[in-house]
């Protein structure tokens, strides 16, 4: 269901749906020719939080931006419609604490694991500095205590 | 030269024989890198320093010119790889994320320096500093080996 509808600054259409036909409406935004995932990117409004898809055709040369608010920070995987969806979900898990049901391998893309909190949150604490360090093996090791290691 | 006689001592000797001869590490970490393979490049020419080889392997170099943001994931890394030059070794901090954090001041992802992780010689400033400024840096960390104030 589309709740909102519009032009972002740039000029480019956007539409706001609810998160039970997210899936519904992207699988039939790529049949209508939107075979391309841009980028997903996530935004933190403090009240809720915004999933934002640019969707692309190669065909057609259009382009349209899907944005979704996730009540309780989950939202179904896009990784069946775009493969190229998994990194981008990787990623928005990673710093923004979104989980994809449905995702093959959710765990996090750019910070090691071990790392406390999602630091792209607006409520992510910034006072308590977290260090990684590297074990022997080669893997990352993530503590509060800047003497630990380097 | 005929049959002229130099006298010096033989650290002086060993020091002036390392300081035309300090060898990089080849090792960007970010955009200041770019600048630094300019410098290595024909136009600018560190070869004219005796800084013209970039080894590959931290066994074989001298200097590690830290060029570009230590993000805290690459640190112990930056401290591996320091920890497995031979000594004497230099460091260049290059660039203003390296010698303070730079624009990312207070991110949770950045080492605030990269003398927080290896001792640093020299600190250049800029972002990115020209190559010119690089070759300075090296012609300054010369002067120090000379005097023997570098190296660790």
């Amino acid at each position: 269901m589309i709740i909102e509808k519009g032009k972002n600054k740039d000029g480019t259409d956007y539409i706001l749906i609810d998160k039970e036909s997210l899936i519904d409406t992207l699988s039939s935004l790529k049949r209508d020719g939107y075979n391309y995932l841009v980028l997903m990117s996530a935004v933190d409004y403090k009240k809720y939080r915004e999933v934002v898809y640019h969707l692309s055709s190669y065909n057609e040369n259009k382009i349209i931006v899907v944005k979704v608010r996730p009540e309780d920070d989950t939202l179904p995987s896009a990784t069946p419609i775009w493969d190229s969806a998994n990194w981008f979900e990787r990623e928005l898990y990673d710093l923004m604490g979104i989980k994809f049901t449905g995702h093959p391998n959710l765990k996090r893309i750019f910070l090691p694991e071990g790392w406390v909190g999602h630091p792209l949150r607006k409520d992510y604490d910034l006072s308590k500095e977290q260090f990684v360090n590297m074990n022997d093996d080669g893997t990352d090791r993530v503590s509060f205590d800047p003497k630990d290691g380097w | 030269m005929g049959d002229s006689i130099f006298f010096t001592t033989l650290e002086e000797l060993i020091n002036w024989g390392r300081s035309n001869s300090v060898w990089p590490l080849t090792f960007g970490l970010a955009c200041c890198a770019i600048e630094m393979m300019g410098t290595q490049g024909s136009h600018y020419d560190i070869g004219r320093f005796g800084s013209e080889i970039f080894r590959n392997s931290p066994r074989q170099s001298d200097l590690m010119i830290v060029a570009g943001t230590v993000t805290k994931k690459m640190a112990p890394r930056v401290r591996r790889l320091y920890e497995q030059m031979a000594s004497p070794r230099y460091v260049i901090a290059y660039g203003s994320c390296a010698t303070s954090g730079g624009p990312y001041q207070g991110a949770y992802s950045v080492v605030m320096g990269v003398d927080k992780v290896v001792p640093v010689d020299v600190y250049v400033p800029g972002c990115p500093p020209t190559p010119e400024a690089l070759i300075y840096a090296i012609n300054k960390l010369q002067e120090k080996i000379r005097k023997g104030e570098a190296g660790r």
